[in-house]
C-alpha cells in the first residue's frame, strides 16, 4: 500500500520535474529571473543616501562664507555640484533635477557673525523625494549645529571663557547588527523571501488549472491515485526548486553583498521548508479556485506580489502601516518569514528567539494545503 | 442466462445528470454484457458523453446508480476504477510528455508494477504501430497516432471494460480501421467495450447498440434488431438534380423521409406506400429528370436517419 503511494507521488513528480526541464521559460523564470530581481532590486531600492546633488548660492563672498560652504563640499552627503548666482538659479536647478539641496548665504553673513550677531542662512530642500529631503534636512541640520558650536567655542576662547567647565551632553548612539547601515543587508533577506513567495506561487497556481485544461486531471480520477498525494507530489519538485532558489540568492547576498549570516543556517533551513510549504499551498488554494489559466495568473499576482511587497515588512515596517492592513499582513506567509530571515541573517538569532515565527509558519502550511486539498476536491467533484 | 455481475458488465437504472437548467441524461436503463461491443449512438448533445463520464466514475450522477461489475458508481466507486478504462473525447496526455513517458506516467499511478510497464508498453505500442515514435512528445502526434496512444494507455493496466468517447472522431480512414481492428482484438480476449461513436459504419461492427437522443435511450437491440424498427422499404433515386427531386419526393403521400444520401436521394415508403416505379412516375410528373430508382437494403446509416426524424416529430 505505502509502496504503491510513494510510487504514485513519484510518478507526479517525476512528471512536473520534466514538464519544468522541458519548458525554458519556466527554467528562465524559476532559476534566472530571481537572481536578476536580486540583483535589480538590491541595486535600485537602495535606501542608502549619499551624494545627494548640491547647488550653493554664495551672496556674501567673504572668507567666513566661504568656510561655512566648505564644510558641505568636504561632507560625504552632500555632493556640490556648482555654485549659482542668484535665487531664480534655485528653482532652476531644481526642476532639471541638477540639484535636490540649495545652500544660500545671504550677504552680510560674514559681517554678522564678526559683530557676534546671529547669521543666518538658508538650505532649500527639493521635498519631491520624501526619502533624501528628510534625511537632506537631518543632515543640514545637524552640519549646522556643529558648525555654530565652532564658531561659539572660537568665541569663548577670544573671550578666555573655558568652555569645558560648562556642563555637556554627549550622546553616543550606537547601531546594532547593521552598524554601517548598508540597505543590502536589510534588504536581502527580506528580497529572499519575497522572491521566493512569488515564484512559488506563481508557477503552483498554474499547475492544477494545466491538469484540469489538458483533461488529465480526469484520468488521475479515474485512477487510485489520492488527493493528498496529488498535493504532495505538487509541492515536492517546487520545494526543490525553492531551496534552490534560496541558496542562490544567499550565495549572492553573501559573497557579492558582504550581507553577513550570524545565526543558524538549519534553522534557517527549516523556516525556509515551512515557508516555502506555505507560500505553495497558497499557489494550490489559488489553482484549485482559478476557472482558468489567466486568472489563476492573475490572482496569483495579487497574492503574491503585493503582500509580498507591501505586507511582509520587507520595505516598510509594518509598525508604520494603517492598522487594517496589518491585521492583513498576519494572512500571509511572508511576514513571519522576514522576521526569521532577518532575525537569523543579521541578528543570529535561532530557534530560542523565534519560535513563534516557525510554529506560525508550520501550523500555516499545514493549514493552507488541508485547505487546497479540500477545496480542489470540491472543484473536481464528479 | 440471468443478469447478474458474472455476466453483466454495465447494469444502469435511472441514471441521471444535470447541467443547470439542461438535463443532459434523464433516467437511463442501460444493460452491457460482458464481452459485449456495445455502441452508443445518437447526434451531438443527445447526452452519449455524459453517460460515459458517469460511467466512468469522472462523474456523480445526479439521481439513479450503475453497477460496473456489480459495484457501484456511486457509492463504491474506487472499486469500480481498477477495472475501467476511460477514453475522453478529447487528447487528455501531457502534450510535452514522450508517447513511451505518458505510457509510463498512467500506468503507475494505475500502480502497474515496473516489469509488467515495460512489456505491457512495448508491446502496445507495437500492435498500435506506435513503436518507433515512443520517444515523440506527444504533442507532435498526428491525430489518428494521439488517439491509439490514448487507447493504449488506457489499456496499460488491462481493464475488463473500455469506454471509448467517440474514439475515431477526426481519425483518417485508414487509423480508424486500424482502431477497430484493436477493438475487435479487444473482444476476442474477452473484454468489454462500450463505444460512442458518430460514424454509422463503426455501428454496424457492435455486437449491440443504444440510440439516444436527448438524453434518453430510444433503442437498443443488435444492429440487425435496431435496423428492422423502421418499417417499410428503402429506395434510392438518382437525378441530375437529386435536390429539387427531393422536394418533391418528401411531400409525396405514402413516404415517410426523405433525405440526400451523397448524390442520390433516399426514400422511405411506408409499408404498402409506393413502389420504385411510382416513385420515378412521380418525379417526372413534376417535370424533373430521374434516371433510376430502386429498393436498398436499410442501413445504420438509414435507420439512424430515420430514427432521429422520428424521435424528433415525438419530441
Amino acid at each position: 500500500m505505502i509502496a504503491a503511494m510513494f510510487s504514485r507521488i513519484g510518478a507526479i513528480a517525476r512528471k512536473e520535474f520534466i514538464h519544468i526541464g522541458r519548458d525554458p521559460r519556466m527554467l528562465i523564470a524559476v532559476l534566472v529571473v530571481p537572481v536578476m530581481q536580486l540583483l535589480l532590486f538590491s541595486y535600485a531600492i537602495s535606501f542608502d543616501v549619499k551624494n545627494v546633488p548640491t547647488v550653493i548660492l554664495d551672496q556674501d563672498k567673504t572668507t567666513a562664507s566661504r568656510a561655512y560652504l566648505q564644510t558641505y563640499r568636504s561632507a560625504d552627503f552632500f555632493a556640490v555640484k556648482g555654485s549659482i548666482d542668484d535665487l531664480a538659479g534655485v528653482e532652476e536647478s531644481f526642476q532639471r533635477g541638477q540639484a535636490q539641496i540649495a545652500v544660500v548665504v545671504p550677504s552680510g553673513f560674514g559681517r554678522s557673525l564678526a559683530r557676534g550677531e546671529k547669521a543666518q542662512v538658508a538650505v532649500l530642500v527639493d521635498g519631491t523625494e520624501p526619502n533624501a529631503a528628510q534625511l537632506g534636512q537631518s543632515y543640514a541640520l545637524a552640519l549646522n549645529q556643529v558648525y555654530g558650536n565652532k564658531i561659539l567655542a572660537e568665541w569663548a576662547d577670544r573671550q578666555g571663557i573655558d568652555v569645558t567647565q560648562a556642563g555637556r551632553l554627549e550622546p553616543r548612539v550606537r547601531t546594532w547588527y547593521n552598524p554601517e547601515r548598508k540597505s543590502a543587508d536589510f534588504l536581502i533577506p527580506g528580497l529572499m523571501v519575497v522572491i521566493i513567495m512569488i515564484v512559488t506561487v506563481q508557477q503552483t497556481a498554474v499547475t492544477l488549472v494545466r491538469e484540469r485544461d489538458l483533461g488529465t486531471q480526469e484520468q488521475m480520477m479515474v485512477s487510485p491515485l489520492r488527493l493528498p498525494e496529488l498535493m504532495v507530489a505538487k509541492l515536492l519538485p517546487w520545494t526543490v526548486l525553492a531551496f534552490l532558489d534560496m541558496v542562490v540568492i544567499a550565495i549572492v547576498g553573501l559573497g557579492f553583498f558582504g550581507i553577513p549570516l550570524r545565526g543558524n543556517v538549519l534553522f534557517l533551513a527549516v523556516g525556509a521548508m515551512f515557508f516555502v510549504f506555505a507560500a505553495l499551498g497558497l499557489g494550490l488554494i489559488i489553482s484549485a479556485l482559478a476557472p482558468s489559466l489567466e486568472s489563476a495568473n492573475m490572482i496569483a499576482l495579487l497574492v503574491a506580489f503585493l503582500p509580498a511587497f507591501i505586507l511582509s515588512g520587507f520595505a516598510f515596517p509594518l509598525e508604520s502601516i494603517p492598522p487594517v492592513l496589518q491585521g492583513i499582513s498576519y494572512l500571509f506567509p511572508a511576514r513571519y518569514m522576514i522576521i526569521i530571515s532577518r532575525g537569523v541573517f543579521l541578528k543570529g538569532a535561532g530557534f530560542p528567539e523565534l519560535w513563534p515565527q516557525l510554529a506560525l509558519l508550520a501550523g500555516y502550511s499545514a493549514l493552507v494545503i488541508i485547505i487546497a486539498s479540500v477545496m480542489y476536491g470540491r472543484r473536481a467533484a464528479r | 442466462m440471468p443478469a447478474t455481475s458474472d455476466t453483466i458488465a454495465i447494469n444502469a437504472t435511472g441514471l441521471a445528470r444535470d447541467f443547470g437548467d439542461v438535463r443532459a441524461v434523464d433516467a437511463v436503463d442501460l444493460a452491457v454484457e460482458r464481452g459485449a461491443v456495445f455502441g452508443l449512438l445518437g447526434p451531438d448533445g443527445a447526452g452519449k458523453s455524459t453517460l460515459i463520464r458517469m460511467l466512468a466514475t469522472v462523474l456523480s450522477p445526479g439521481a439513479g446508480d450503475a453497477l460496473v461489475f456489480g459495484e457501484s458508481v456511486v457509492h463504491t466507486h474506487r472499486r469500480v476504477t481498477p477495472r475501467i478504462g476511460y477514453m475522453s473525447q478529447r487528447f487528455s496526455m501531457y502534450p510535452d510528455l514522450t508517447v513511451a513517458e505518458n505510457l509510463e506516467f498512467f500506468a503507475r499511478i494505475r500502480g502497474v508494477p515496473k516489469t509488467l510497464r515495460r512489456t505491457r508498453s512495448a508491446s502496445l505500442l507495437a500492435s498500435m504501430g506506435l513503436a518507433e515514435f515512443a520517444g515523440r512528445q506527444a504533442q507532435y502526434l498526428s491525430g489518428g497516432m494521439k488517439q491509439k496512444l490514448m487507447l493504449a494507455s488506457t489499456l496499460m493496466h488491462e481493464p475488463d471494460l473500455l469506454l471509448l468517447d467517440e474514439p475515431t472522431t477526426g481519425v483518417d480512414p485508414v487509423s480508424r480501421r486500424e482502431f477497430w481492428r484493436i477493438i475487435t482484438d479487444l473482444k476476442a480476449a474477452e473484454k468489454t467495450v462500450l463505444v460512442a461513436t458518430p460514424y454509422m459504419d463503426e455501428a454496424e461492427r457492435c455486437t449491440a447498440i443504444a440510440f439516444m437522443a436527448e438524453g434518453r435511450i430510444l433503442h437498443t437491440g443488435t444492429p440487425a434488431e435496431v435496423k428492422a424498427l423502421v418499417p417499410g422499404t428503402l429506395f434510392e433515386l438518382t437525378a441530375p438534380d437529386p435536390r429539387v427531386a427531393l422536394a418533391v419526393l418528401a411531400d409525396m403521400p405514402g413516404v415517410t423521409s426523405a433525405h440526400l444520401y451523397g448524390d442520390v436521394v433516399r426514400v422511405l415508403a411506408a409499408p404498402g406506400g409506393p413502389d420504385a416505379k411510382q416513385l420515378l412516375g412521380h418525379v417526372r410528373a413534376s417535370g424533373i429528370e430521374a434516371t433510376d430508382a430502386h429498393a436498398a437494403h436499410i442501413d445504420m446509416e438509414a435507420a439512424f436517419a430515420f430514427l432521429a426524424e422520428q424521435d424528433g416529430e415525438v419530441s
